[in-house]
C-alpha cells in the first residue's frame, strides 16, 4: 500500500517536472503573457495592461529600432522592465533631457542597446543607468490584449525626434 | 500506412521536444559541464579546461566575492566569458592599473558586479567595459576536473 502510494507520487511529480519545464521552455523560445505596470510607457502601454510578449526575436538577434522589449533591469536582477528601443549598437543617441540648453550625444557601445520609456517625463531608462547589454532582453512585446478598446499591434513611438537618423 | 508512420514521426518529435525541453532546464538551473577557453583566468582555468558550473546560485542570489562566474558576454551578447567577482554592488573597486601613477576608485552600482580575471595582464574584464549587470550571469564554476575551485583562493 505504501509502495502504491510512493510510486504515485513519483509519477505525479516527474509529470509536474516534464510539464513545467515544457512551460518554461514555451515562454523562453516562444512567448507569453505579460501584464505591464508603471507609467513609463503611456500612452502606447498603461498600467495593468496585459499584453503579449514573443521572445523568438531577441535569440536571432532581430530586435529593431522603435520596438518594444522586455528587459531584466539592470539596477534590480530580480525585476522586469519594459522600455522601447531608441538606439542599437553604433547608434548615436541624445543623452540629455530635452529641456537641457547643450545638447550632448554619444554613442551606443557594442552589445548594448538604447532605452527609453514613451512617457519622457516620467521614465527611469538609459538616460538615468546609461545603455543596457543587449544580453538583458528577454522578448519583444508585439501586441496588446487588455484592454479590449485597445486590442492589437502597438503603436509607434509617439517622440519620433528621439530616433537620430545617421 | 502512411498515417503510420506519420504517427511514428510526431511521436518521435514530441518525445525530442520533451526531452530536449528537461535537458534545457536542467541546465538552466541546475548545472552542467562547460568547456573554458582563453588565457583570462590562467593560473586557475587554463585554455581547454573542462570545468563543471552549478546555475542554482544565481536564482537565489547567493554569488559571492571571490566566486568564478560564467557571464553572458557585455559586448557579445552571442558568447559567455568567465571571470572571477572582485565585487559586489555597493563595494569600492580599484579601476586604475597596477602601473598606473594615480590610483582610481569607484562603487559598484546597484545591481551590478565587477569582474577580473586571474590573469591580470591578459584579461579585457570590467576595467576595460565596465560594472556588469548581475542579470547576465549565467552559472557559478564551482569543479575543475576534481578538485574544488572553491579552495583556491584568487591569485
Amino acid at each position: 500500500m505504501f509502495r502504491n502510494a510512493l510510486g504515485k507520487t513519483l509519477r505525479f511529480l516527474g509529470y509536474t517536472v516534464q510539464y513545467g519545464c515544457i512551460a518554461h521552455c514555451a515562454f523562453e523560445y516562444l512567448g507569453g503573457i505579460v501584464v505591464c505596470s508603471g507609467p513609463s510607457m503611456e500612452p502606447t502601454i498603461q498600467s495593468s495592461d496585459i499584453v503579449f510578449s514573443e521572445n523568438l526575436s531577441r535569440h536571432f538577434y532581430s530586435i529593431r529600432k522603435g520596438d518594444i522589449v522586455i528587459v531584466k533591469s539592470p539596477t534590480d536582477p530580480k525585476s522586469n522592465i519594459c522600455k522601447r528601443v531608441i538606439g542599437l549598437e553604433g547608434d548615436k543617441v541624445c543623452t540629455s533631457n530635452p529641456s537641457d540648453f547643450l545638447k550632448t550625444h554619444s554613442f551606443v557601445p557594442k552589445g548594448h542597446v538604447w532605452l527609453e520609456g514613451d512617457n519622457l517625463r516620467n521614465s527611469t531608462d538609459s538616460r538615468c543607468y546609461g545603455p543596457v547589454p543587449y544580453g538583458l532582453i528577454r522578448g519583444r512585446i508585439c501586441f496588446k490584449i487588455w484592454p479590449l478598446n485597445d486590442f492589437g499591434f502597438l503603436r509607434a513611438s509617439p517622440n519620433g525626434h528621439r530616433f537620430l537618423d545617421d
